[in-house]
């Protein structure tokens, strides 16, 4: 075969290749195309299980039939993801709820919409209080016949031998080993964070699992994979109410604040701002805390709070009575740091 | 010892075998934990799976992305293909080593590089940047079986036809196409698969909109060990053995058929 | 007749590139910038310098988990060789039939996902689990957790990789001829000096492929570590992910991916000297 004919030969396919880059790129760029076309969608960073059940029935379906907005969620939520849309400019969620830990470093680093407070003493850092919730001790009742009753007993592994499991969050472990260090509630903040990591390591061979996900602490508890965990009471009470053999004490428990925020610069960012009014509106976020058992941070909404949702939530007197809670403004490193000092110590 | 040997041969047939067979009995489960043997029977895993936008939408995301990144596969790799395997020029060695290059880079190399560059294009959380990484990632693949075809052709079928006067359009089309359409058909398959398994540069560039399913069931079995992975993994396992047995399925079809056709005109 | 010999050679050089155009540019833009860009920010983010490979370097917990990368790659390798080499030795000393059915059991594991098999090992070692309850029977009334450990991930990676090894070692056993065999017998090789004389030289080629790529691909692995593992082991490419996830440190999270690269690409290069990349995958 002469080379002309062989060039001949495979020009077709050059000329199919053509078309075919240009029906393609074509139908690939009309698909995105597509889904702005609708925008009126809203990415709600979710927490799943139990918090998206409540917020579905509560916040996202009211949301939508009061707005025409539609409420599509995006797990898992991370402070992380929240600075990478900042840094890309790709947005994977426009609002999202983030616990005192966090609000301030993202606030600081400018990562959040500035917004004005739906109600009185609502607004913190640019983000609107929504509800408290609660890290507690809770443990297989198959396993132990004895109850834990404090942060101590979760550190003794010789009268409570068994696997244990903590949030892989230094923000919220650290107040706990210096509580199992002997520290009083009231003492905490400052915390000694050398003492801290110094009572960490006495705990850390036994830790079976540092959960990152609520779901999975769940799993974990449910399935007896371990056999003592600090866990959100939420994900605590799935299991409960999932019929594993289970308990848990509000003794000890650490109390957070969980509040909407909407990120910097978000395309969605008017009905972002509409439904953090709305999602913290008495009514809404009355309902949301009490499928979710949380407590409500707009005082307006209490009077909606049925009396018998309250023994499970965190900030009813009889449980709050026992707790602390986490003070960030007072906490006495930056987080951040300590953070990657944690995830360093973690691996080693 | 060869009797040792082979009976240590049947145990890890079991070992390979085993995890298969969980998968299936998990998506029939009641129960919401992985729970093995299933305390009971039912479907409620494949009617969440079938009824939740959550599932369904990476799910046809993957098909979408997977199909595109065929096309697009396919559409640069045969020309490249037909200049390395029928060829001789210089700069060959290179071409062919930049051919095989996205195999030896790890992907969460490439997933790292793809986060950040898509970033700046504003093509991660895209159906396009996943289809435009994917392509990449499916090239030596889809080049490694398409040569090994290619290769294995006989020339002397087209010069035959050039020399009884085909002209070479007729000859690429009537001779050269479909003696290659087994070859080509299998490539294009594997960069299907190439595409719809790829994990881990979709975790960190779908998302949002273009979420795929090898994500989804990431985050999944991350988060909550959900026993709807399990409905996903058998209807995943179901696509394999058809995709095995597709070759003797159509050669028993056409069995039947020939059969049939054969009865009817006796 | 000069000129067209000149013509001819043109053409000849030309076309093909002419042809490999498409995808050269492609690749270049969609495969070789992205991994220019990870080179980049290794040595920029956040500032310029070589900080990122000094902490790399230095950092004990990065030097740790480099060692824990090899030494869990090895051991997969290795675990992968016990498994491979006694399946492939059935499958080609058995009936057509069975080597058949085995095979297809094979390639069917190999066509399953990789996230499918790691969810299946989390339902097989999962506290309610079929070899808890086995362990139980035993007799043994408090068994250890078993997932999320090294022994849980490492046993998933082999399952997920043995395949690679086995096709390897098959491929390259059914094509020892039955006559060597029985006639070394004849001669009085038995057992441990068949194996040394006939079956490992001639196999060698085999392991050697399945053992590459199954180091290989054990370097960079994601997805099962991080489902599977011990927080307490990571493996490099967990560590990178989290380094871009958890903390935005592109910079020494870069720098990571660079060195297990040019790790990758010093082991397939050893490889390539010595064998030839293109019979790796063939």
């Amino acid at each position: 075969m002469s080379n002309s004919t062989r060039s001949k030969l495979i020009r077709p396919s050059r000329r199919q290749f053509l078309h075919g880059t240009a029906a393609l790129a074509a139908g690939t760029l009309a698909a995105p195309s597509i889904g702005r076309a609708q925008s009126k969608e809203l990415y709600v960073n979710s927490w799943g299980g139990p918090w998206l059940e409540a917020a579905t029935a509560s916040l996202f379906d009211p949301f939508t039939a009061a707005t025409g907005i539609k409420v599509n969620t995006v797990s898992p939520v991370s402070f992380a993801k929240l600075a990478a849309q900042v840094r890309t400019g790709v947005y994977e969620f426009d609002v999202t709820t983030l616990g005192g830990g966090d609000i301030i470093a993202a606030n600081n680093a400018g990562l959040l919409e500035d917004i004005d407070s739906p109600y009185d003493g609502g607004l913190f850092q640019n983000g609107v209080a929504s509800h408290a919730f609660s890290t507690v001790i809770a443990w297989r009742t198959d396993k132990y016949e004895e109850a834990p009753q404090n942060w101590a007993d979760f550190w003794d592994v010789e009268r409570f031998p068994g696997g244990r499991s903590l949030q892989r969050y230094a923000a919220r472990v650290l107040p706990l080993a210096l509580l199992a260090d002997g520290v009083a509630m009231e003492d905490l903040y400052p915390l000694d964070i050398e003492r801290a990591f110094a009572k960490l390591d006495e705990i850390k061979p036994h830790i079976r699992v540092w959960w990152t996900a609520g779901a999975q602490s769940t799993q974990i508890l449910r399935d007896g994979e371990i056999d003592m965990i600090g866990i959100w009471h939420g994900r605590y009470f799935e299991a409960e109410d999932a019929g594993a053999p289970v308990a848990m004490t509000w003794n000890q428990s650490e109390v957070d604040r969980a509040y909407w925020v909407v990120a910097k610069n978000t395309p969605n960012m008017d009905a972002a701002k509409e439904f953090v009014k709305f999602a913290t509106s008495p009514e809404p976020l009355a309902g949301f805390a009490t499928l979710g058992n949380y407590g409500a941070l707009n005082p307006a909404a209490l009077e909606f709070v049925p009396d018998e949702a309250k023994p499970r939530m965190p900030t009813s007197p009889d449980n709050y009575a026992n707790a602390f809670e986490q003070d960030m403004a007072n906490w006495g490193g930056d987080p951040q740091e300590v953070a990657l000092r944690f995830d360093e110590w973690l691996a080693t | 010892m060869n009797t040792f040997v082979r009976w240590l041969g049947y145990l890890f047939v079991i070992f390979i075998a085993a995890p298969l067979l969980v998968v299936v009995p998990m998506s029939f489960s009641t129960s919401s934990s992985l729970e093995f043997p299933p305390p009971g029977l039912s479907l409620q895993y494949y009617e969440k799976f079938f009824s939740d936008p959550a599932w369904l939408r990476p799910a046809w995301n993957s098909i979408l992305i997977a199909s595109a990144t065929t096309i697009l596969t396919m559409i640069l790799v045969i020309p490249a293909t037909f200049a390395l395997v029928r060829h001789r020029f210089w700069g060959k060695g290179i071409a062919n080593l930049m051919m095989m290059m996205p195999l030896a880079v790890p992907h969460i190399v490439m997933a790292v590089g793809y986060y950040s560059y898509f970033g700046e294009l504003r093509l991660v959380h895209t159906h396009l940047g996943v289809i435009l990484a994917h392509t990449c990632l499916s090239v030596p693949i889809t080049f490694l079986v398409l040569s090994a075809n290619l290769k294995g052709f006989d020339r002397t079928l087209e010069q035959a036809a050039r020399s009884l006067g085909a002209s070479p359009r007729r000859v690429f089309l009537h001779i050269t196409l479909p003696i290659l359409r087994p070859g080509l058909m299998i490539s294009a398959l594997f960069a299907f698969i190439q595409s719809f398994d790829e994990t881990v540069v979709a975790i960190f560039i779908s998302g949002r909109g273009a979420e795929t399913l090898p994500r989804k069931m990431f985050d999944s079995i991350r988060q909550e060990a959900d026993p709807v992975i399990a409905v996903v993994s058998t209807l995943l396992f179901v696509a394999v053995i058809l995709g095995l047995l597709a070759p003797q399925i159509v050669k028993a079809v056409q069995s039947a058929l020939g059969r049939s056709a054969r009865n009817a005109s006796e | 007749m000069m000129r067209r010999m000149t013509r001819l050679v043109d053409h000849q050089t030309i076309w093909p590139w002419l042809l490999l155009l498409p995808l050269a540019v492609y690749l270049l833009v969609f495969f070789a910038v992205p991994l220019i860009e990870v080179l980049k920010m290794s040595v920029t983010e956040p500032k310029p310098g070589l900080g990122n490979y000094q902490k790399v370097f230095t950092g004990a917990l990065y030097g740790k988990v480099f060692l824990n990368t090899f030494g869990t790659a090895t051991l997969v390798t290795v675990c992968c060789l016990i498994v491979g080499y006694p399946l492939a030795y059935l499958m080609s000393n058995t009936t057509p039939r069975r080597a058949m059915m085995i095979l297809l059991l094979i390639t069917m594991s190999f066509w399953t996902s990789f996230l499918v098999r790691t969810y299946a090992w989390m339902v097989l070692l999962g506290n309610n689990g079929p070899i808890i309850w086995l362990i139980e029977m035993i007799g043994i009334a408090d068994p250890p957790g078993l997932l999320f450990t090294r022994f849980s991930s490492t046993l998933a990676m082999v399952h997920i990789l043995a395949p690679y090894m086995i096709m390897n070692i098959y491929s390259v056993m059914k094509k020892i001829d039955p006559v060597l065999i029985r006639s070394a017998e004849s001669m009085g090789a038995r057992g441990g000096s068949l194996f040394r004389h006939i079956y490992l030289p001639l196999t060698a080629p085999g392991i050697a492929n399945g053992a590459v790529l199954v180091f290989v691909i054990c370097l960079g692995f994601y997805v099962t570590p991080v489902l599977l593992g011990s927080p307490r082991e990571q493996m490099v490419a967990g560590l990178i992910g989290n380094q871009i996830e958890q903390f935005l440190a592109f910079g020494l999270g870069s720098a990571m991916a660079v060195v297990l690269l040019v790790i990758t690409l010093i082991v397939l290069g050893i490889y390539h000297s010595r064998f030839g990349l293109d019979k790796l995958w063939g």
